[in-house]
Order: C-alpha cells, then sequence, then structure tokens
C-alpha cells in the first residue's frame, strides 16, 4: 500500500468533487435540501381536520358533547348531518375524514352511568387523520364524561373521595411534549448523511463510462489504493454534513443536542466509512451511472427509509427483514443519532453501534476489493 | 548482440475467446527494442485486445507472452511499470488541469518530484502545450487533449509505449503533429506499438501487421507489404461513378477495383496497355472521364487486395 498513491487519487477526487458542480450539489447540496424537505413534510402537525356530526339525541347533553369535542384546533365540525347517506356522501367527496354519530339515548345513557353511545366513522383511506381523530375524540369524551360523572356525584351530594375511574398519566420522556418532529428528525438526519454514498457509487462508474479507469487499471495503482482513494475524500466531505446538519435541525426544527458534539461527529464518521462502503460496492459492481444509481436506490435509500427503525420499528418486522436491517448501517447509525440528540447518551452506550458500524465498513470495503478487477471484461 | 536487435515483445500462440468468439487467434509476434510497430486491419479484428493483453488489462485464454522479460500472465504488475498505455477512448480527466493530469499520473507510477518538475516541462514543450499549462483538460481542443494523454503515458519514460489509435477523431493536422511526435519517439529509440484506422500513418511505422479476424495474416516492413500487390494502380474519376464500375467490372485485364469517394482504383496487369482500353469502353458507354492515370500502389489498396484475397467466398464490405 503506497500512501503517496493513495493522496494522488484522494486529491484528484477532491479536485473533481469541487469543480464538477453536478457532484458539488449531489454531495453538499442534496442533504441539505431533503432535510428541508422532509423535515417540515414529514412533521407537520394534524391540525383541524373536518368532522361531520349525526345527533340522533338531539338533547342539551350531546349538543354540549360536540360543541366541547369541536372547541379545540384539532377537531372543526364541518356539518351537522341527519342521515347515514349524508355522512357517506360527505366521505366519498373527501370533504370530512371523520364522524361522529350520537346514538339515541346518548343523555339518559350518561346520566345512569352506562356509557357513553358514540360511533365514530374514519375514512380508512386516510388513517393517518382519522387515528388522530380517534386520539382527540377520545380524550374528549373522557373528559366529557369525567365532567359529567362530577356532576352526578355533585347532585348526589358526594363530594369526597371521588375518584375518577381511570386515571392514566403518560410521561414521554425525552421528548416531553410527544412531537413526532423531535422524534424524525435525528432519524432523518442520520438517512441524509448517509445520501453522498451516492456519489461514491457513480464515481466508479463515472470513470468506467469515461475511460479513465482503463487508464488507471494499466498503471501499478494497486486495488486497495484505488477503493481507499475514492472512499476517503466522500468521507471528508461527508464529515462537512455532519456540521451542517445537526445545525440545521437545531435551528429550524427546534431539536435539542443532549449528548457530546465530539461523540457524535466520531461515530459519524465511522457511519460514513461504513455506508461509503456500501456505495463502493455497488460501483464495482453496476458498469453504467444509470445502473449505479438505480442499485443506489434500491440498496442504500430504500432499506435506510423503511427498514433501519426511523419510520417503523424494528421490533414490528418480520425475522428476515430484521437480520437485514442489521447490516445497513442506517440501523445502528439512527439509534445513535436519536441517542445523542434526544436521550444525550455518550460512547458508555453507543459504542457497541459504533463497533458494528466499523465492522460493516471493513466488510464492505473487503467485498469491494474482492470483486473490483483491475482487468476488463 | 546489438541493443537494438533485443525482442522486447513476444508472444506464442497468443489467444484470448470471448465466448466463442476467437477475438485474438494464436498470435505469434517478436518486436525488437527501438521498432515503431503499426497495427491495423478492419474494425473488429482483434487490434484492440491484442494491446490489451500486452498490458495486462484483459487476461490471457491460452498461450504466452512476455514484455520487457515480465510474463504477461504472472506478473502483469510489473510490466504496468515499464509500459505506457494509452487507451482508444483516453481520457483525461476533464475537470483537471494539464499539469494536475501530468502529476496525477507520474505520482501513480513513483516519479520522485524533482524527475517529474524536470520531465513535465520537457513533455509539456514537446508536446507544445507549455502555455496552457494551467488549463483545464475538457478547455483543450481534441488535438491538444491526444497530446496530452501521450504526455501523460510517458511521465514515467517507459520502456514501450502502447497506444490504441491515437489519432482517430482528431484533425488531420493534429494528426501529423502527433505522427511527428512519434517519430521523434521512434528516433530517440522507444518501442512503439500502435493500432490505426489510417493507412497513411501504417506507411510510417517501421513493420506493420494486418489483423483479420483475430489473426495477423501480414506482417513486414511498408514497403515489402506494398511491394506484394500485383500488378499496377490506375485510377479513374468517371462523371458517372456507378455506371463506369458495372462496364469496368466486364474489362479483360482488371484484377480488382476499389472505390474511394468519386474516384475508381484499378489493378490492373498493365496501366500502359489497359488504360487506352478503358478510355474507350468508358466513352463508348457514354461515360465521360474527369480523370485517368496510373498511380502508385498504397498501403491501402495492398491492404484491401490482401483482405480480399482471404475472404474469397466471404462478403467482405468495401472501404467507402
Amino acid at each position: 500500500m503506497s500512501i503517496r498513491h493513495v493522496f494522488a487519487v484522494v486529491r484528484k477526487e477532491i479536485q473533481h468533487i469541487l469543480r464538477d458542480r453536478s457532484t458539488l450539489v449531489l454531495v453538499l447540496l442534496a442533504p441539505t435540501a431533503l432535510m428541508l424537505l422532509m423535515g417540515y413534510a414529514l412533521t407537520m402537525d394534524i391540525q383541524h381536520v373536518p368532522i361531520a356530526v349525526l345527533d340522533y339525541d338531539r338533547s342539551s347533553t350531546s349538543r354540549d358533547f360536540v360543541q366541547q369535542i369541536t372547541a379545540g384546533d384539532d377537531l372543526d365540525l364541518y356539518a351537522q348531518v341527519s342521515s347515514m347517506e349524508e355522512i357517506e356522501a360527505l366521505l366519498m367527496r373527501g370533504e370530512i375524514k371523520v364522524a361522529l354519530v350520537l346514538a339515541p339515548g346518548f343523555a339518559r345513557d350518561i346520566r345512569s352511568l352506562r356509557g357513553m353511545p358514540l360511533q365514530i366513522i374514519i375514512d380508512g383511506t386516510e388513517p393517518q387523520s382519522g387515528a388522530f381523530a380517534v386520539d382527540h375524540v377520545g380524550w374528549r369524551a373522557e373528559e366529557f364524561l369525567n365532567q359529567a360523572l362530577s356532576a352526578q356525584m355533585g347532585a348526589l351530594g358526594v363530594t369526597q373521595g371521588v375518584s375518577q375511574p381511570i386515571d392514566l398519566r403518560v410521561r414521554a420522556w425525552y421528548n416531553p411534549s410527544l412531537k413526532p418532529r423531535v422524534d424524525m428528525i435525528p432519524g432523518l438526519i442520520s438517512m441524509v448523511l448517509g445520501f453522498p454514498a451516492l456519489s461514491v457509487a457513480l464515481t466508479l462508474a463515472h470513470e468506467r463510462e469515461h475511460g479513465t479507469l482503463e487508464q488507471l487499471m494499466a498503471t501499478p495503482i494497486t486495488r486497495a489504493e484505488v477503493l481507499l482513494g475514492k472512499m476517503i475524500p466522500y468521507v471528508l466531505v461527508g464529515l462537512v454534513n455532519v456540521i451542517l446538519i445537526p445545525l440545521l435541525a437545531m435551528l429550524l426544527f427546534r431539536i435539542p443536542f443532549n449528548g457530546n458534539f465530539i461523540v457524535f461527529f466520531l461515530l459519524s464518521a465511522v457511519f460514513l466509512f461504513a455506508i461509503m462502503g456500501m456505495g463502493l460496492i455497488i460501483g464495482v459492481f453496476m458498469k453504467t451511472q444509470p445502473a449505479a444509481l438505480a442499485l443506489s436506490f434500491l440498496l442504500i435509500f430504500f432499506p435506510g427509509f423503511f427498514m433501519t427503525g426511523i419510520f417503523f420499528p424494528i421490533a414490528s418486522m418480520p425475522e428476515v427483514m430484521r437480520l437485514e436491517a442489521l447490516v445497513l448501517p442506517g440501523t445502528h447509525y439512527a439509534i445513535i443519532t436519536r441517542g445523542v440528540f434526544l436521550t444525550g447518551v455518550g460512547l458508555d452506550v453507543l459504542w457497541p453501534y459504533g463497533v458494528m458500524l466499523a465492522g460493516l465498513g471493513v466488510i464492505f470495503l473487503g467485498i469491494a476489493g474482492l470483486f473490483f478487477r483491475k482487468t476488463l471484461g | 548482440m546489438n541493443i537494438n536487435e533485443q525482442i522486447i515483445i513476444e508472444t506464442q500462440s497468443l489467444t484470448r475467446a470471448f465466448g466463442k468468439t476467437l477475438a485474438v487467434d494464436s498470435l505469434d509476434l517478436s518486436i525488437r527494442r527501438g521498432e515503431l510497430f503499426g497495427l491495423v486491419g478492419p474494425d473488429g479484428a482483434g487490434k484492440t485486445t491484442i494491446l490489451r493483453l500486452l498490458t495486462g488489462l484483459l487476461k490471457i485464454t491460452s498461450g504466452s507472452g512476455s514484455l520487457v522479460g515480465f510474463d504477461l500472465a504472472t506478473q502483469p504488475e510489473e510490466i504496468k511499470r515499464h509500459i505506457g498505455y494509452m487507451a482508444q477512448e483516453f481520457s483525461l480527466y476533464s475537470e483537471l488541469t494539464v499539469l494536475e493530469n501530468l502529476r496525477f499520473f507520474s505520482q501513480l507510477f513513483d516519479v520522485s518530484e524533482e524527475d517529474f518538475s524536470m520531465r513535465s516541462e520537457r513533455l509539456l514543450e514537446f508536446a507544445a502545450l507549455s502555455s496552457f499549462r494551467n488549463r483545464r483538460a475538457d478547455h483543450l481542443s481534441g488535438g491538444m487533449q491526444k497530446k496530452l494523454a501521450l504526455a501523460c503515458t510517458l511521465i514515467h519514460e517507459p520502456e514501450i509505449l502502447i497506444l490504441d489509435e491515437p489519432t482517430t477523431g482528431v484533425d488531420p493536422i493534429s494528426r501529423r503533429e502527433f505522427w511527428d511526435i512519434l517519430a521523434e519517439l521512434y528516433d530517440d529509440g522507444t518501442t512503439v506499438v500502435v493500432s490505426t484506422p489510417y493507412m497513411d500513418e501504417a506507411d510510417r511505422c517501421s513493420r506493420v501487421g494486418l489483423m483479420y479476424e483475430g489473426r495477423m495474416v501480414v506482417c513486414d516492413k511498408p514497403e515489402a507489404i506494398r511491394s506484394q500487390l500485383k500488378g499496377e494502380v490506375v485510377r479513374v474519376r468517371p462523371d458517372d461513378w456507378q455506371a463506369a464500375r458495372a462496364v469496368l467490372g466486364e474489362l479483360p485485364g482488371i484484377l480488382e477495383t476499389q472505390s474511394y469517394g468519386e474516384s475508381i482504383h484499378l489493378l490492373v496487369d498493365s496501366a500502359e496497355k489497359r488504360i487506352p482500353e478503358i478510355e474507350l469502353a468508358l466513352k463508348g458507354n457514354g461515360i465521360g472521364i474527369k480523370e485517368i492515370r496510373p498511380a502508385p500502389p498504397r498501403m491501402e489498396e495492398a491492404f484491401i487486395s490482401i483482405i480480399r484475397g482471404l475472404a474469397a467466398h466471404e462478403d467482405v464490405p468495401e472501404k467507402p
């Protein structure tokens, strides 16, 4: 291994990155753009979900209930209807996502403490709004029932020792307001920081397409020198993103950074090493840039999205997918980013993930080296 | 033994197959130090494959070979240190400047900094690129890019230079300049192996090998190949080319006809005897003659004639 050879390739590659606008955009601007776009898209709070109400009871209690349900910013009373057909029509036209049906005897049942005869109809084609509405209607209904209960007890002269039927107090540690944004952003960071792996895959294919790889193969440079020389520059550029992207997340999305930045930087470097190794493997196997691009999305980005636990918990995946998730650098790095940003843990907790990433990087580099030949055809 | 008599490239039954096709079929070649060896032949004849085999870029299917005393099959990396190779699609790193490209290759070949500064100056001078040293490679003309590519392959002072169609797609003036540089290298004693589709370039080589369907069918000095042409060449420029060809095909004493643009080159047993007959026949058929004269035989006619002979039962497309 000649350091001079590796250095020659590194320098050439950095000159290429800095001077070729499309590469520069891909490695430096794209992660930021992705972060902004997806950050805003994924963390939008659901508000003002339109609902329709079909009140068969028509009592003052039912009217109070509807009034209380729609008092906040979360649910808006879109229409009072008088038949199920009307509800269906509104749902079909997409004007409402949720409908409430208050059964006859609504007030009577509450008064006699027999519960609340309430039906919620949600548009199953958009379960997110539906689930949101179910949660919110549930909270409001519980509140309403508790008030009604207290009132009943008061009327009966019982003022002491009344306890509510359920008193569940949920505390979300590390994310007190349970905003999805806070949980999503570190996961998202782990994804966008891996984006420059695409450029690594493309750079080998680019040299193959332009004939410079053939020229390189005719020199005494070794395979390891080529691969390291290709990988190092992208890890270095990736580290610029490691500084930029968390800053962006903290300023724009108000994400806390509870951990140690040095620890984060260090572990990020190991992650970049692993993910660039994946990029190299793709570059070694794919002969053209379009092919390298397609495979990068298939092997790096889609699994990075769906299989690394950012959106779907890994524990809920089938076993095969869980094993697959283990070989994806993003899986381990997502745990690291969440840990550093939210729980503020340090190396004492995160080191196993760092070790996993380093191991994966070595394995990926080994595979790339094994299949990268200095011969054509 | 004189140093110039040393065999520097040698192959025995060198063969390379792609699937069932033999791209190079049992090549026996020996090239002496200091030769300027030209490899010619139609597209797909196996020229590029030979050069890639010699540089170790392709694995040998069977047979053996050696360059500068190193074995092709077992010591390709040793060979790479001693040769300079310019691929057909040689493309430089386009975002790098002239000097940066040179430096990159010098580092890969472990040229010391002192040697680099000396040689790069000399090579830039040599390739007339001195005033463009800080220009990006993609802002050079095609001819200048080729010269820079050549300079990059010379930076480690290789003993053998292997060039795959270095002048394809280059304007005629740059082509001539490029060959003047090759001639200088040849005079300095560098061994050069070059493939080319241009016959005038083949004529400038010290020895030429003609490839046809994976085999080297002729390998000799240019003048010896030209003299293989049986008969004499008559050049005719008729005003109706197609009609003329039909008429000429019927005449006695014409061994072969080859078309070159508007003119037809006829291989005849005797130019002196046949020219009046040709004139008569064309005029008799109402075909005007813009020009008719005997011409010296060129490599081009010789090669086409040889290949036609080989492909007697096949359909060999004519050179347009």
